[in-house]
């Protein structure tokens, strides 16, 4: 048929790729944007907080179901956190991990693809939900409570970012499954 | 809208990676819970401290930096920034010994070395062949070089003008064989005439029969004969067979400029003809100084 020979042909390189590329870059992009993350944090002299990236991979990879490589993935980030902020180990693998979960169980359960306002909707809860664990964790660990500013802030980046580019951290099907193998 | 059925479908037959999940969440809250115990916690901090010098040391070229070739640049600023935090502390130092030295010399009454004053110029070109061995520097008369002034680099003393143009000087190294440098040992006290001849030790003549210098203490300039401020510093001395050497400091400066110091001057004495009747004079120690 020729018109769907032309809407093939139209398609983005993005659009053809299947999700191991999609996740591979991914990763890379949260690594940059880790890495830049490193260095200090404001332009012009206005500082701003960072984004937690991982928590976009934890998110946008569990939107296609569970898969062993992005929970890997989001171990390794959990661990460079955990040094980075000086946490005790395993905690922000825990954060990753569980909104990851809580992700894939919200697709799950929901019709995330057609239903726009469910998907907006569950990605902020996605994430008030993991930085309100982040804080419960952080203010156990420390045996006080920690300051909520700074990572509402964060999460503010985190969320806002993350819609501008989610389509980055849609994997379109779980990594390693064939076309069309999707359920 | 809720997928109901197909939720159904799924919870009958429980995938393993769902497992997997809960399984290593529960595993990696568990050890958060169990680096409550400080052997277990202490047993990730060489790994902390490991990579966090890696990511905050400091110390480490960028990859940036390594990418765009620059690396070399960036080791050399480091050095550079290092050097000049050790020059501040001794600048410091420098500063205070000044003061004190000052202050000794004001009680004591004590003529003092005149302060340097300096030119710093680059080194246009260096003769190493069979005949003098000379510097041209980018400085002269009218930079305010005046003829035999001291040339030295960041190591210590290099030599002395012997020719003086407008906009260039010629330094004779003391590496020269017709170089002599009255010299003194720091640590020993022990006055002798430093000689040339080779590129990187001179030779100590006229030496004291009964005292001897101390190997491997720096040798200064004595200021014997005027040629040379006191103090300046030439070498290190060592015993090679018989004779006493001195390996030049002036070697271990490789930056490509020198400071011509003026030659210091001592003023002529003037006739008893000529001095002032004593009652103008004020009291006996006053002028000493001046």
């Amino acid at each position: 048929m020729p018109g769907s020979f032309l809407t093939r042909r139209r398609q983005s390189l993005w659009a053809k790729s299947g999700p191991t590329p999609r996740l591979i870059f991914g990763s890379f992009l949260i690594a940059t944007v880790g890495l830049f993350g490193l260095t200090r944090n404001d332009i012009f002299g206005l500082s701003f907080a960072w984004p937690h990236a991982a928590l976009w991979g934890a998110v946008g990879w569990g939107r296609v179901g569970l898969s062993v490589r992005p929970m890997i993935i989001l171990i390794i980030f959990g661990g460079i956190q955990d040094v980075i902020f000086h946490a005790p180990m395993g905690s922000f693998e825990v954060v990753n991990l569980m909104t990851y979960a809580a992700s894939t169980a919200i697709s799950a359960q929901f019709d995330i693809t057609n239903e726009p306002l469910i998907a907006i909707v569950a990605t902020v809860l996605l994430f008030a939900g993991a930085f309100l664990l982040l804080w419960i964790m952080a203010s156990t660990l420390e045996d006080h409570p920690v300051r909520i500013l700074p990572l509402f802030a964060a999460m503010l980046t985190t969320g806002l970012l993350y819609a501008l580019i989610h389509k980055v951290f849609d994997l379109g099907r779980k990594p390693g499954e064939a076309a069309g193998q999707a359920a | 809208m809720a997928r109901s059925g197909r939720s159904a479908q799924k919870g009958v037959r429980r995938s393993p990676k769902r497992l997997v999940l809960g399984v290593l969440i529960f595993g990696f809250a568990a050890l958060i819970i169990a680096q409550s115990a400080p052997q277990i916690s202490q047993f990730f901090n060489p790994v902390r401290a490991s990579v966090g010098d890696r990511l905050g040391g400091g110390e480490q070229i960028g990859l940036w930096a390594r990418l765009t070739g620059r690396a070399a640049q960036e080791q050399r600023i480091r050095e550079l920034e290092a050097e000049v935090r050790d020059l501040s502390r001794y600048k410091a130092a420098a500063i205070s010994m000044a003061d004190r030295l000052e202050a000794y010399e004001e009680i004591l009454n004590l003529m003092g070395e005149p302060p340097a004053r300096g030119v710093t110029a680059r080194v246009t070109s260096e003769s190493e062949g069979p005949f003098a061995q000379t510097l041209l520097a980018n400085a002269g008369r009218s930079q305010g070089v005046e003829s035999g002034s001291v040339a030295m680099n960041e190591g210590g003393l290099v030599g002395r003008v012997i020719q003086l143009g407008e906009r260039s000087s010629r330094i004779l190294l003391v590496t020269d064989f017709n170089s002599r440098v009255p010299v003194i040992g720091e640590v020993s006290g022990v006055h002798a005439i430093m000689q040339g001849g080779s590129t990187s030790s001179g030779t100590l003549t006229d030496l004291p029969e009964r005292s001897d210098f101390i190997e491997g203490e720096r040798i200064l300039t004595s200021s014997e004969g005027g040629a040379y401020p006191r103090g300046l510093v030439v070498g290190e001395v060592n015993k090679s067979g018989n004779d006493w050497r001195v390996k030049y400091a002036m070697s271990k400066g490789s930056s490509g400029y020198v400071q011509l110091i003026p030659p210091p001057t001592v003023e002529r004495p003037i006739s008893a003809g000529d001095l002032p009747a004593p009652d103008a004079v004020a009291s006996p120690t006053q002028g000493a100084r001046r």
